[in-house]
């Protein structure tokens, strides 16, 4: 079932805080553990909204995507396709 | 008609007010802090909506269109319910072109028809009229426009059963797997093509389509004539940079043979490093692995060159669209020109024109005379690389006794002594 | 400003010659007017057509703030030569559909690119995206600000997102078209900006919109869900006006033949013969279709636009799957939905779009497009247990021809579980 938008961004941002102390930046994959009942374009747009709302830092090469909370990791490159 | 309470969320929207107040190029500057990306940024509002851009014309007559005519090559004339005409003026670009063709695309747009012109999904530029005298005057203006070589600037053509515009992609001008160039290509061969761009004179409309490598971002798979950049070696590995590069694991995944596995090599200065080997008999060229790490670059120029399929469509008229078939493996970049290209594509064309029927399209006549006979009409040889080893290879093989008589049966015949 | 210097280029000077446009011209008069980098960029072209090889390096990463695609970086592997383009990244920029333009808009726009950057373009790229080439790392920022600020334009897709969805000018001009094809461009543009702006999917997804099967886009050769006009009422007939072509009033084909004399139009030869459903007849001099048999192949009303018309019940076939050879081959289209209305919001084919993008999404492996994974898991367990859709022989071309489907336990009367006991008292071992 669509879940409340509202709750899963506090999944999201709960889980990151506790993943953040020993792994800083997470592949997308990683966050959608913070809810196994939803579904992975729900965790996305809530991942999304946190971003807008500057709680979330974003970086993406075009394949390789990570998130982070927001001050809790520098810039990183990684994968090389941009196609 | 049109549903106007979509645009950008706001129905009283109209982006000409702001088309109207002139570049800012000091806006960006004074508002952008690299400290604070977010502050006034605007994300995610996609596209103007496209009814913005229409002529009067074609706002009041969405919809209503009835019939159409090529009243001849490059113009289309239309009808509407309304008793309202239209002429479309079509023009080829070479899809890379600067602001200052740019700005006088615009020109002659203001010029002749309320500022407004259209591309088509091949690259064309289309040019909207109401009436037959600024449609006698655009036409007339556009034979005279050329560039200082002495080519036109905007060629009329384009229509019909004809060669249209080449889709292409970037070769060497703008990206690092290129087996060969695009727009050059492209230049040669529509120049060497030009009688059938402006004209209605082959049996049906002739698609050539141009890629400069595998990965094919034009998609040229479906079309009548593609003309495909590939390499022939398979790529370096430096050794001594690829750790710092690129992520091993993924090079070794992005290899659809799995060709790529993992090594250990000592580098002269006595330094251990992970690093990858390629099984070279199993590299089909495809350049995935450059793509995903760049210590794997394959270009070179004894290796690559230009491979021609043909007999593709995607249209569902009369025949279901169909692939492209390896018809010509390799032809070595001969610049700046590709005179090679160039004749292979005239050869097809015109025993296509000479041979098919009306209505019939490249592949559909290939497949009624027998692609024995297509060979043989095009003057083309045909080697083993044209017989498939890849994935669904099977598809392609000739399982009935039915066959043609042709050059290549001769041959064997003669050869047996028979 | 530092003095222009044009490189001699005497192998690119053969491509001013002939009919068909230019490009060397058109960057070389750039150059003259003061651009060192079309100088530049011409000089490194000539290069690479000495060489046999390209000049740019392979990419690096570079992008705008929170957005993971539309942004292509490229570097010259000989920036001393060349210094001005030394940097020459890519922004592609969402078209509005069907490309549109007006000259306002293309004047402010070139304002804004001889500033930002190179004055180079591509209208546009393979996906349908405005491509501006050719500017700086430091630029890409400014660049989206005024894009966003001063032309309300965004950014398309790259990467592992959507791709910028693109479609046929469709009712703007287009007799045959059987969908608003701009209007269900724009919608899904917007709905789904989200995920054309921060890939999370496993690799590059593509809509494409055709009004009819004539498929001018060639949705159904490179979209992974082609969504094409057709209608499922009777093709319209004006017997008058087909009589007009058969008098040799009305040119066949709106025109398309005209400079090759294939004698006087055959309405029998030309069109009844070659419809590939053999539905058609003549009755008496009435033209007859029937209907039912029809595969709406476009052939009869290509070639008598002025007679007959698609029918009025209109909607859309959905296919899915296709894609460039790469990795697993060339894949067409596979049609997965027969008809499909398509009114505005398309909720109906929005649900069908969750479900597909959740099944991808969670099954798909990394750099599988949507048709690799159809064929890995099998296109019957996509249209029937993912999709919940009914199986119709409209699903294949023909059925299979080996006789090993996957029974699933469920369809067995009493499951596989049996009694070895209860066989042994029948059967002797
Ligand atoms: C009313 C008649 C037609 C008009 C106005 C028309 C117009 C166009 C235009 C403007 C394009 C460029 C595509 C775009 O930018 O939207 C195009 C491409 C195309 N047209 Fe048509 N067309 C017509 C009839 C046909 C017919 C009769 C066929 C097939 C028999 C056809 C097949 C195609 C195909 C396959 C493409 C592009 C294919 C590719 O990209 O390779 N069209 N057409
Ligand atoms: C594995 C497959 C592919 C790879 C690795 C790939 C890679 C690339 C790269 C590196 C570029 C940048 C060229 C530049 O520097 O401007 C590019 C451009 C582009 N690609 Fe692809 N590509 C692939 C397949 C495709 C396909 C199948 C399509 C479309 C059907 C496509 C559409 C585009 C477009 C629209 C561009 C922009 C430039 C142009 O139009 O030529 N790509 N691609
Ligand atoms: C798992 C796969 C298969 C097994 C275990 C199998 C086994 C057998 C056996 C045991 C026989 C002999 C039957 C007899 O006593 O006359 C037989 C006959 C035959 N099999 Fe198969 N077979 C298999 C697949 C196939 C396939 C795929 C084909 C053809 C496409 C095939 C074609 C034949 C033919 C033509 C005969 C002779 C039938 C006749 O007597 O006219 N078999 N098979
Ligand atoms: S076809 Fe290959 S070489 Fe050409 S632009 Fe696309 S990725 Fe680059
Ligand atoms: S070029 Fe293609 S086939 Fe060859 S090693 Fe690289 S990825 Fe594998
Ligand atoms: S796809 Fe059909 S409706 Fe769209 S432009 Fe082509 S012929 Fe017209
Ligand atoms: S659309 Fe095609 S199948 Fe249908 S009647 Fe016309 S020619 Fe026959």
């Amino acid at each position: 079932m669509a879940a409340d938008i509202e709750e899963l961004k506090k999944k999201v941002l709960d889980y990151m805080a506790k993943k953040s102390k020993f792994k800083p930046k997470m592949y997308f994959k990683d966050l959608c553990k913070a809810d196994e009942s939803a579904k992975m374009r729900e965790i996305k747009k809530a991942a999304s909204a946190l971003v807008q709302e500057e709680k979330v830092e974003y970086w993406s090469s075009g394949s390789t995507t990570l998130y982070s909370l927001k001050g809790a990791s520098s810039k990183e490159t990684d994968t090389f396709e941009h196609d | 008609m049109i549903d106007t309470s979509m645009y950008k969320d706001d129905p009283g929207y109209n982006i000409q007010e702001k088309l109207d107040i002139p570049y800012d190029p000091t806006l960006a500057d004074r508002e952008y802090n690299p400290q604070k990306p977010m502050a006034g940024r605007l994300t995610d509002q996609g596209p103007p909506h496209y009814e913005q851009f229409f002529p009067e014309v074609i706002k009041k007559n969405y919809g209503k269109w009835l019939t159409h005519e090529f009243v001849q090559s490059g113009v289309i004339k239309y009808t509407s319910e309304t008793g309202d005409l239209m002429w479309v003026v079509r023009c080829a670009t070479p899809r890379l072109i600067t602001t200052n063709l740019l700005r006088e695309i615009g020109e002659i747009a203001d010029k002749f028809c309320e500022g407004v012109c259209r591309w088509t999904t091949r690259n064309s530029l289309e040019y909207h009229v109401t009436d037959e005298g600024t449609l006698k005057d655009l036409i007339e203006f556009l034979n005279n426009f050329k560039h200082p070589g002495g080519s036109y600037k905007l060629p009329i053509g384009g229509t019909g059963a004809g060669i249209t515009n080449i889709v292409h992609t970037q070769g060497w001008i703008h990206c690092h797997t290129p087996a060969t160039d695009a727009s050059g290509m492209v230049k040669a061969v529509m120049d060497d093509m030009f009688e059938y761009w402006n004209s209605h004179k082959l049996p049906a409309k002739l698609r050539i389509s141009m890629a400069c490598c595998l990965n094919m971002c034009g998609a040229v798979h479906c079309s009548d004539i593609a003309l495909l950049g590939i390499h022939r070696k398979p790529p370096f590995v430096e050794d001594d940079r690829i750790t710092g590069v690129c992520e091993i694991p993924l090079a070794i995944a992005a290899c659809p043979t799995a060709a790529i596995k993992p090594a250990k090599v000592t580098l002269p200065n006595g330094k251990e490093v992970k690093t990858v080997r390629v099984n070279e008999p199993r590299c089909m060229f495809c350049g995935n692995c450059y793509t995903m790490c760049p210590a794997m670059p394959l270009a070179d120029e004894e290796g690559d060159g230009v491979a021609i399929l043909a007999g593709g469509k995607i249209s569902n008229r009369i025949s279901t669209p169909t692939f492209s078939k390896l018809i010509v493996p390799y032809i070595p970049n001969e610049l700046p020109r590709f005179e090679s290209v160039c004749k292979i594509v005239r050869n097809i064309v015109e025993a296509y024109s000479k041979g098919a029927n009306k209505y019939e399209r490249l592949g559909d006549w290939a497949a009624r005379v027998g692609w024995e006979r297509f060979f043989e009409q095009c003057q083309l040889p045909f080697t083993e690389k044209s017989i498939d080893d890849y994935r669904l290879a099977y598809d392609t093989y000739h399982t009935t006794t039915q066959f043609k008589w042709s050059s290549h049966t001769d041959k064997l015949m003669k050869e047996a002594g028979y | 400003m530092a003095d222009l210097k044009k490189h001699d280029t005497p192998l690119l000077d053969e491509l001013k010659k002939g009919p068909f446009p230019s490009f060397v011209d058109d960057l070389e008069t750039r150059g003259k007017g003061g651009v060192q980098c079309c100088y530049d960029l011409l000089g490194q072209l000539e290069l690479s057509y000495v060489h046999k090889e390209t000049h740019w390096k392979h990419g690096g990463i570079v992008g705008v703030f929170g957005y993971g695609g539309g942004v292509i970086g490229r570097y010259s592997d000989a920036p001393e030569q060349f210094p001005t383009i030394a940097h020459f990244h890519t922004l592609r920029v969402n078209q509005p559909a069907s490309k549109f333009y007006n000259s306002k808009f293309l004047n402010k726009l070139c304002d804004m690119w001889d500033h930002r950057g190179s004055g180079v373009t591509n209208f546009h790229g393979s996906t349908g995206d405005m491509i501006l080439i050719g500017t700086s790392t430091d630029e890409l920022e400014p660049t989206f600000y005024d894009l966003s600020h001063q032309f309300d334009m965004d950014l398309g897709g790259s990467g592992s997102n959507l791709r910028t969805p693109a479609c046929c000018m469709g009712k703007a001009r287009c007799e045959y078209s059987c969908l608003d094809t701009q209007a269900i461009c724009y919608d899904l543009t917007m709905t789904y900006q989200d995920e054309l702006h921060r890939p999370a999917f496993p690799y590059k997804f593509k809509f494409k919109v055709s009004g009819c099967p004539n498929d001018c886009v060639a949705a159904i050769a490179r979209s992974c869900t082609s969504i094409i006009g057709t209608w499922r009422d009777n093709i319209r007939i004006d017997q008058k006006a087909v009589q007009a072509y058969v008098g040799g009033e009305i040119p066949p084909n709106a025109g398309a033949f005209s400079d090759r004399d294939w004698g006087a139009f055959d309405l029998q030869k030309e069109v009844i013969d070659l419809c590939p459903s053999g539905c058609m007849y003549m009755d008496g001099n009435d033209l007859k279709i029937d209907d039912r048999e029809c595969t709406r192949c476009m052939h009869c009303i290509n070639v008598m636009p002025s007679a007959l018309r698609t029918g009025v019940d209109c909607g859309a076939t959905i296919l899915n799957g296709a894609k460039a050879p790469i990795l697993e081959g060339a894949q067409m289209s596979t049609l997965i939905i027969p008809f499909i209305k398509m009114e505005y919001p398309y909720e109906e084919f929005k649900d069908y779009v969750d479900l597909m993008w959740d099944w991808w999404m969670e099954e798909g492996k990394n750099r599988e497009r949507l048709g690799e994974l159809i064929q890995r898991q099998g296109l019957a367990h996509y249209i029937v247990d993912i999709l919940g859709r009914e199986p119709i022989p409209q699903h294949v071309k023909e059925p299979r021809s080996n006789p090993y489907p996957f029974w699933k336990e469920e369809e067995v009367p009493g499951g596989w579980k049996r009694n070895l006991a209860d066989f042994r008292a029948r059967h002797l071992a």
